[in-house]
């Protein structure tokens, strides 16, 4: 028993369009996470963060295809295994899913007591109807779910309910690391709570030994995950622990994406929302040097032609960016600056930028 | 709209179905320039024949004895072809009906074997014999066969004689050909006579036409009226959302076709015309087009353009021909597509019940099936009268369904594949 | 239950009131038209004679039995009592027979050849079209085309095709009729297999029609299950394929049943059509008879006969639906 749950090595995945053209959405990534901590994904739409969360499954079907890359669970490298052998083993029982769509992921004209029974028959064929059941049920209670649900279908829960229904389906096996895509962004802010608390609880009583949360609300990841990925264009561009990552960000984009958004939490320092200009390029043909040079403010010629590796910086932190930290910091203390004093001058200016300041 | 009709055109399904269909749309308005003609009128007036002249090439006898000959001496061709001699089935069964009869043993004998079987004909019959349980027609009939049998393949010329004694009399070897287009009357028949000796490709083609219009006339019709009453209970809504929707739902359940029965009963005979059967058509079958309007409307009514629209104080006739029609065009022009192609079924049965167009001046698809059936032309083998027909109904709502289908992979594009 | 109630309630009160509908129009259509129907048949009746009091006299019978010398809605209460005894007068072409003697010999001829004929052409097509949006590929390619030209050809077209070839030409079928003519309808043994043999061809041509249709709808519905979210997410839980076609299928294929439910009359009256062709003793053949022979108490009946049967077999479908679709009852909470 390792204490690394989760270790990816360069996973490269790809999908085929119908017209035969191929989208790097993953492209060589490398992640690694311990047993009991978390790790949220973010980024823009588009950016490759959902496909990364499909292609964590070690399980491939057309659109989508394996290129390369290593996946090892607990120490088990499940990549180039047989897909079947995987279906059976590994899905579900050591790395599970929870789909961005909840609302349709469950068969409508199926019972949800049927369908963990399809779910676990289709590990242990051997396992009783009457234990399938017990279990389920047992299950159901400890989650704080009702029992009754178990008989019903799944166009008669509520949406809050069936998000939470699929929690408790995906975890039914006792999988080591969970993959939650997107699981509260389709909710209303009391369901969204539930299922965020849900998922802490299932983490602290140690059913699930790790956790990935994909999602492009960043302030829910400040409040959920251990640590913070930022993804752009297919690729890792930074990674630290949630508060580092809200308060510090250091790659243009990360900070960028931190800019964009409120953070209503202590310590917020006065920040100007601004969004990131243009969109992210295509990927059917990636640009040859920095992904996001197109966009970066402080980007240099050579951005545009020198790929960019993947650097680390201090424990537990990396970026992938030509400019150096500590250059990065000085530029972003003096923008700071100037906008500080660009909103002491102007306070109160009626169609100024919204701002968020500490104390207010 | 450009684009629009450009991307229609870069679907597959929906050229082939165009192609096909403007085929037979063309046809039916050209062919009629080639071939002028009343295709109602018989070619053969009381002719031997009765019913149902297979399709071929005829030509006068009287024209082609009288025509200019030509000594073409093709080698072996014509005594080739004579020698061999084919026997028909019924000329089959009564030889092998008078051989059994006479007790002749058929052992080994393979009957289906035209030359095997003359040979032991040739050897056995004898005119004077008189077979068991056999009527003197039925030896009549066989005497004749013989006749028949021994005449062919004989190779002596001829004589033509005129009554008019100072035209001389010609002489006709079996080596003289005459060049069809020189023969005087010939008629072309493609695809046969129908029981009253009509040519059945001119026909064809006239009921093409019809058809085709009565399609026309009764999509036109049902479309419309399914479009206004899907625009007013989409959008109006309320009360007259409700009671459009009960008529339609009523009318949905309730088989169109029974309504068309008893309507074009009731209607009788006389008053029945293509036209009129075209109209009760589209009066009957516009429930599917309200449905998918009404629900297309829905989708469409607060949608922020037409807000704005409403907003602005734009009329109710303004704001659905600005911002509805335009949206909904697609699946009004599929919506009719159908129509025309339900309605040409539909006059098909109507006619083959007997309810059709009761016209004897026009020939619609329904009625020729309908008159095929009557004199029995399937029964008789008569192919030409009836294949034709069934083939182009199947053709015609083939390109249509083809066309929708084409249209509906380019508008709705979940249903790509 | 409480959804289950709403809509089966919606669904009883909808076929009465189509049901009523159905009767007026029936009872009320040939009665709008300018022609009076009792002078047609009066002046069939009475061809050949020429005196006028005799004439007269016969159109007064006729005007009794029919009972348009009363006024329209006594003769609408009159005609819904004795259809609702199951008396519909004499034919006129077949006299002294009874109506609904004829029609009684001729319905159970039609159930038997277009319940099952559907049924079976229902389920083979959605078979076809759900494999051919499993498979795709070559299958589909050959598949889809073909479908669309079987369905293209209309009941009665399919009808005489396999009319020309298997009876005519290969002589392996009976050409017309529902048995041998020479036969008295009996349970004997000979009877029972001149009847099947007369039951193929009919029976086919119209199973071979529905095939099209409803493969090329289920194609679609299939094709639609199979990029639902619950497919993707029933495979990242371990389920295996063959399973999950099966969700696939099931749930491309309720919503069939209300499809057919929607086309079961244009179904049945291309199949009556097709039962013309044969001769097949139904009620096709006997509208047919009917209307060559303007004998309209017959056409009446049969119209009506035929109506109930489309609204009873619509009316079981949504029920059937109702059962075992679960999305039903949950769209009734709405």
């Amino acid at each position: 028993m390792s204490d690394v749950m989760l270790e990816v090595k360069n996973l490269t995945t790809k999908y085929v369009t119908r017209f035969h053209e191929d989208v790097y959405a993953v492209d060589h990534v490398s992640l690694k996470i311990e047993r009991g901590k978390s790790l949220g994904i973010a980024g823009e739409s588009g950016c490759g963060k959902s496909t990364l969360a499909l292609s964590l499954m070690g399980y491939y079907f057309p659109p989508l295809h394996y290129m390369s890359g290593d996946i090892i669970i607990d120490g088990k490298n499940i990549s180039g295994m047989d897909p079947d052998k995987v279906r059976r083993t590994v899905l579900g029982t050591e790395i599970a899913y929870i789909p961005q769509a909840a609302m349709n992921a469950l068969n409508p004209t199926r019972k949800i007591r049927k369908f963990i029974e399809d779910v676990i028959l289709a590990h242990d064929p051997k396992v009783s109807k009457k234990d399938i059941y017990e279990l389920a049920q047992n299950r159901f209670a400890e989650l704080g779910l009702p029992v009754e649900a178990l008989d019903k279908h799944a166009v008669e829960l509520s949406g809050g309910m069936k998000q939470r229904v699929v929690i408790a389906i995906s975890t039914i096996l006792r999988p080591k690391v969970l993959i939650a895509d997107e699981p509260s962004s389709a909710l209303d802010v009391t369901s969204q709570k539930m299922v965020i608390k849900m998922l802490r609880d299932m983490m602290d009583k140690g059913m699930i030994q790790a956790m990935i949360f994909i999602t492009h609300e960043l302030p829910l990841l400040y409040n959920v995950t251990d640590d913070i990925m930022v993804m752009y264009a297919g690729q890792i561009v930074e990674r630290g622990s949630a508060k580092e990552m809200v308060f510090d960000p250091v790659h243009p984009y990360s900070r960028g994406l931190m800019n964009s958004i409120l953070v209503p939490e202590e310590g917020t320092r006065s920040v100007k929302l601004t969004a990131i200009p243009g969109t992210p390029p295509n990927l059917k043909n990636p640009p040859a040097g920095c992904r996001f040079a197109e966009r970066c403010r402080y980007a240099k010629p050579e951005c545009r032609y020198n790929q960019m590796p993947i650097i680390d910086f201090a424990p537990g932190r990396t970026y992938r960016c030509g400019t150096s930290v500590e250059e990065l910091r000085e530029l972003y203390r003096k923008e700071d600056e100037m906008n500080a004093a660009e909103a002491s001058s102007d306070t109160g200016a009626a169609d100024g930028p919204v701002r968020l300041t500490k104390g207010v | 709209m450009k684009n629009t009709i450009r991307q229609v055109f870069h679907s597959p399904k929906f050229v082939i179905g165009f192609v096909i269909f403007f085929g037979i749309l063309l046809l039916s308005i050209i062919y009629p320039l080639v071939h002028p003609g009343d295709p109602l009128e018989s070619v053969f007036i009381g002719s031997d024949r009765g019913s149902f002249t297979p399709p071929g090439t005829y030509f006068s006898l009287y024209d082609a004895a009288s025509s200019f000959r030509t000594n073409l001496n093709p080698k072996s061709k014509t005594a080739a072809d004579r020698a061999t001699i084919s026997i028909s089935d019924e000329q089959r069964v009564r030889m092998i009906t008078w051989l059994t009869a006479m007790e002749v043993s058929l052992d080994g004998v393979d009957t289906t074997d035209d030359a095997a079987l003359l040979e032991i004909w040739k050897a056995n019959y004898d005119e004077s014999a008189k077979p068991k349980g056999m009527t003197k027609s039925e030896r009549n009939a066989c005497k004749r066969l013989n006749s028949d049998l021994n005449s062919s393949g004989k190779e002596s010329p001829l004589k033509v004689a005129s009554e008019d004694e100072s035209v001389k009399i010609k002489d006709i070897d079996p080596m003289n050909y005459v060049p069809v287009n020189q023969v005087r009357s010939v008629i072309r028949l493609p695809l046969g006579t129908d029981n009253f000796g009509r040519d059945v490709l001119k026909e064809l083609v006239s009921a093409i036409g019809t058809s085709l219009l009565i399609g026309l006339v009764a999509g036109v019709i049902a479309t419309l009226i399914g479009l206004v009453f899907g625009l007013l209970s989409g959008y109006v809504g309320g009360l007259v959302d409700d009671i459009i929707m009960f008529i339609t739902n009523i009318f949905t359940v309730i088989p169109s076709f029974i309504l068309l029965i008893l309507i074009n009963y009731s209607i009788g005979q006389e008053a029945r015309g293509a036209m009129v059967v075209a109209v009760v058509i589209g009066l009957t079958s516009w429930t599917w087009t309200t449905r998918s309007v009404r629900s297309q409307v829905i989708s469409l009514r607060n949608r922020d353009h037409v807000n704005l629209s409403k907003l602005s104080g734009h009329s109710l006739f303004r704001i659905v021909m600005t911002d509805i029609l335009p949206y909904i065009a697609s699946y009004v022009v599929m919506a009719f597509i159908l129509q025309i192609s339900s309605a040409i079924l539909s006059e098909a049965q109507l006619s083959l019940l007997g309810l059709g167009p009761s016209t004897t001046k026009t020939a619609t698809l329904g009625l020729m099936m309908n008159w095929a059936m009557l004199y029995s032309a399937h029964l008789g083998g008569s192919w030409w009268a009836y294949f034709p027909v069934i083939g182009v109904i199947a053709l015609i709502s083939f390109s249509l369904n083809l066309m929708n289908t084409g249209l509906d992979q380019v508008f709705n594009p979940t249903l790509r594949d | 239950m409480k959804g289950y109630r709403k809509y089966f309630g919606k669904k009883i009160l909808w076929f009465f009131i189509t049901l009523v509908v159905a009767v007026i129009l029936n009872f009320i259509l040939p009665r709008l038209m300018p022609a009076d129907p009792v002078a047609a048949i009066t002046g069939k009746m009475a061809q050949g004679v020429t005196d006028a009091s005799t004439t007269k006299e016969i159109y007064e019978r006729f005007q009794k039995v029919f009972g348009t010398d009363k006024p329209i809605v006594v003769q609408f209460f009159i005609f819904v009592k004795n259809a609702l005894r199951g008396d519909f007068g004499f034919s006129f072409s077949q006299y002294p027979r009874t109506v609904s003697d004829i029609i009684g010999n001729a319905i159970p001829w039609t159930l038997a050849l277009q319940l099952p004929a559907i049924i079976i052409g229902w389920l083979l097509g959605n078979l076809l079209g759900a494999l051919a949006a499993y498979i795709r590929k070559g299958f589909d390619k050959v598949l889809m085309p073909l479908s669309m030209f079987f369905s293209a050809i209309p009941a009665f077209g399919m009808a005489v095709i396999l009319l020309v070839l298997f009876a005519v030409r290969w002589k392996i079928a009976p050409v017309n009729g529902g048995y041998d003519i020479g036969m008295i309808p009996t349970f004997s043994w000979n009877f029972v297999k001149s009847v099947i043999a007369h039951y193929q061809l009919p029976f086919w041509s119209i199973v071979l029609v529905s095939i099209g249709g409803q493969a090329i709808g289920m194609r679609s519905m299939s094709i639609y299950e199979l990029n639902a979210d619950y497919v993707k997410y029933s495979r990242f839980l371990g389920i295996s394929d063959r399973k999950i076609v099966g969700y696939v299928f099931r749930n491309a294929m309720l919503p069939q049943i209300t499809g057919l439910a929607l086309s079961i009359g244009t179904m049945m009256g291309g199949a009556l059509v097709a039962e013309i062709v044969f001769s097949y003793p139904g009620l096709g053949s006997t509208m047919y008879k009917a209307v060559t022979s303007a004998d309209y108490p017959l056409i009446s009946a049969t119209t009506l006969i035929i109506t109930i049967m489309v609204l009873l077999s619509t009316f079981f479908l949504d029920i059937i639906y109702g059962f075992i679709d679960p999305r039903v009852k949950a769209a009734q909470f709405d």
